[in-house]
């Protein structure tokens, strides 16, 4: 999976726009399960992959898993524009 | 809510959703017949000048759309300031002669605009219209009701999510006893929280008078550079010695606070270039609370550890004591298990009851005279089951302190074989905790390797291919297969040969 298969994908594109809306936010996939409305399972492996992609940082911890969103410009400006060019469509 | 809001905002979003409401549409289908298939319009402002009603109207109404019709919209206009007025439902017949009513769309004494109807070719009975302004009052009431749902989601929502941000945080923060991990992890977090480039986290040492870093996270910099700060000098300096937050544009430092001040969290340039604010200082003050409770736990945890190892060397002491040089753990043997721990996976607990572990494994020797260990010659069956007893007996000693607990399988169990031929229970195979088996493999090639009065000592070659021989009948052969590689590291075979130089 690449970054734009990741824009592609309707769980993927749903947690990239949660975490682009919210930048401060780092929250376990249950977190992240209740806020986007999407299956905890379906969430906990788009989150990994997402991870691979480094559009997302895993904090990892025995009993949990956070995630926050990257602070690398290139990623986050991609997101940018592919966001405005759809909501633009 | 409603005055929360801005009136402007507000009344723009509640007629954007009265224009789209299905409800508000079969109002107009059902009653179309009973009102004489009049044209209807909603205005949206309060006082709506002659030019705003025209363009609220002229797409529907025949007669108010005519350029030449200035004196319709000027009847319309005045029904509409009758209404305001009145707050009530406003009847009005235009300059066609066409019938018309204008209902004022309020909450409270909030007016928003209106709902109306003109051409109508008949006067409709007082008794419909009750019934139209019935209809309507409900259906605006719903739409503010669903607008000011909305709303709360809006703010909430944000509220909900940072405070779900904090509690995964604690609980990030708390999974950790270890201030090696927990210090870089809270600087990481802080990162991620205040969107910043560089987070350092000092604390105050033991004179009270400088500051010693303990985690750097640059996002910038491969490495980060440690410095010592003067309690009172820079941001953090200073944010100590006031025990408050210091801000600036490109820096917020916030005090670790505990009984006393213990340290300072310093954040350095938000990554969008923009200054750090005061939602940022309240959000570092209450993360700065959470880290203060992990670190002082993990204080604790590492004086605790400090008083167990303590407690377990002054065993280990006493029981050398009885036989200098002979029964101590040389640091050789605990490093190979420590290895061979690691390489199997155990996780930071298992490895720390493995430390322990070896240094007590034969704590239950203290029990059997010392002319039965010592002893050059072979050993009665009553001495045998005495040396048996040893690892149930090392286990009584150790098992009033609380702490290793958890060390207890590891030591009662050093002895019993992967076939099931050892000793005390008879365990076989995946029935051994994994420290003991590891153990196993490291107190055979100890035995082995070291001088004893009654025996020559094997070479460690020699003590390697005796322990790989037993691979599958003594030994767990995974466990064999993961010793073998770490007896051949040269660092491991350097260590044994000082040693067996030292003990000499």
């Amino acid at each position: 999976m690449n970054i734009d298969d990741a824009l592609g994908s309707e769980i993927h594109l749903k947690i990239i726009r949660f975490f682009h809306e919210n930048q401060a936010s780092i929250d376990t996939p249950r977190g992240v399960a209740t806020w986007i409305r999407e299956d905890r399972s379906k969430v906990q492996k788009a989150l990994e992959d997402l991870v691979g992609l480094n559009i997302l940082i895993a904090h990892r911890a025995p009993s949990t898993t956070g995630y926050s969103y990257t602070q690398a410009n290139t990623v986050l400006s991609k997101i940018e524009k592919f966001l405005k060019r759809r909501k633009g469509a | 809510m409603v005055e929360e809001l801005k009136a402007g905002e507000y009344q723009k979003e509640l007629f954007e959703r009265l224009r789209k409401n299905i409800d508000l549409k079969r109002e107009e289908e059902c009653f179309g017949a009973c009102l004489h298939q009049s044209m209807w319009w909603l205005v949206e402002k309060k006082h709506p000048k002659p030019n705003d009603i025209l363009k609220a109207v002229s797409s529907g109404c025949p007669s108010c759309s005519k350029p030449e019709n200035k004196v319709c919209i000027q009847d319309l206009h005045n029904a509409i300031q009758r209404s305001a007025k009145d707050k009530a439902l406003t009847k009005f017949i235009c300059k066609e002669g066409k019938r018309g009513f204008v209902y004022p769309i309020a909450q409270g004494d909030a007016l928003y605009g209106y709902i109306g109807a003109c051409y109508a070719s008949e006067d409709v009975s007082p008794q419909i219209l009750d019934i139209f302004a019935a209809f309507t009052d409900t259906i605006v009431k719903e739409v503010q009701k669903e607008l000011e749902l909305s709303k709360l989601y809006e703010t909430v929502r944000p509220r909900a999510i940072a405070l779900s941000t904090v509690h995964t945080v604690y609980r990030l923060i708390s999974s950790t006893l270890d201030l090696n991990e927990l210090l870089p992890r809270i600087a990481r977090l802080s990162l991620q929280i205040i969107r910043a480039n560089r987070c350092s986290i000092k604390l105050v040492d033991s004179t009270k008078k400088l500051l010693l870093p303990k985690a750097t996270v640059d996002l910038r910099a491969k490495k980060a550079i440690l410095k010592k700060v003067a309690v009172g000098k820079f941001a953090p300096g200073k944010a100590v010695k006031f025990g408050r937050p210091i801000r600036g544009n490109n820096y917020l430092a916030t005090p670790l606070i505990d009984e006393d001040v213990i340290g300072v969290l310093t954040l350095y340039d938000k990554v969008d270039g923009s200054p750090f604010s005061a939602f940022d200082q309240e959000i570092m003050t209450t993360l700065a609370e959470q880290a203060v409770i992990a670190i002082k736990n993990a204080q604790l945890y590492k004086e605790q550890e400090k008083l167990t190892m303590g407690a377990i060397k002054a065993l280990a002491a006493i029981f050398n004591a009885r036989a200098p040089g002979t029964y101590l753990t040389r640091a050789s043997f605990l490093r190979i298990a420590m290895i061979m721990g690691q390489n199997l996976h155990m996780n930071v607990a298992e490895l720390k009851n493995l430390e322990y572990a070896v240094l007590l494994h034969d704590t239950g020797q203290l029990v059997i005279p010392e002319e039965v260990l010592s002893k050059p010659t072979k050993l009665t069956g009553r001495e045998l089951e005495l040396v048996k007893e040893h690892p149930s007996r090392g286990v009584e000693i150790i098992k009033h302190i609380g702490a290793l607990k958890s060390v207890i399988p590891y030591i009662l169990y050093h002895h019993e074989n992967y076939d099931g031929s050892g000793y005390p229970k008879g365990l076989k195979k995946n029935q051994i905790p994994l420290g003991a088996r590891i153990m196993a493999v490291v107190g055979a090639f100890e035995a082995m390797i070291i001088k004893r009065p009654y025996r020559v000592a094997k070479s460690m070659d020699e003590a390697a291919e005796e322990i790989n021989k037993n691979s599958g009948t003594q030994f767990d052969p995974k466990v064999v297969d993961v010793f073998m590689a770490v007896a051949k590291r040269k660092d491991i075979r350097s260590i044994l040969e000082r040693e067996e130089y030292e003990y000499r």
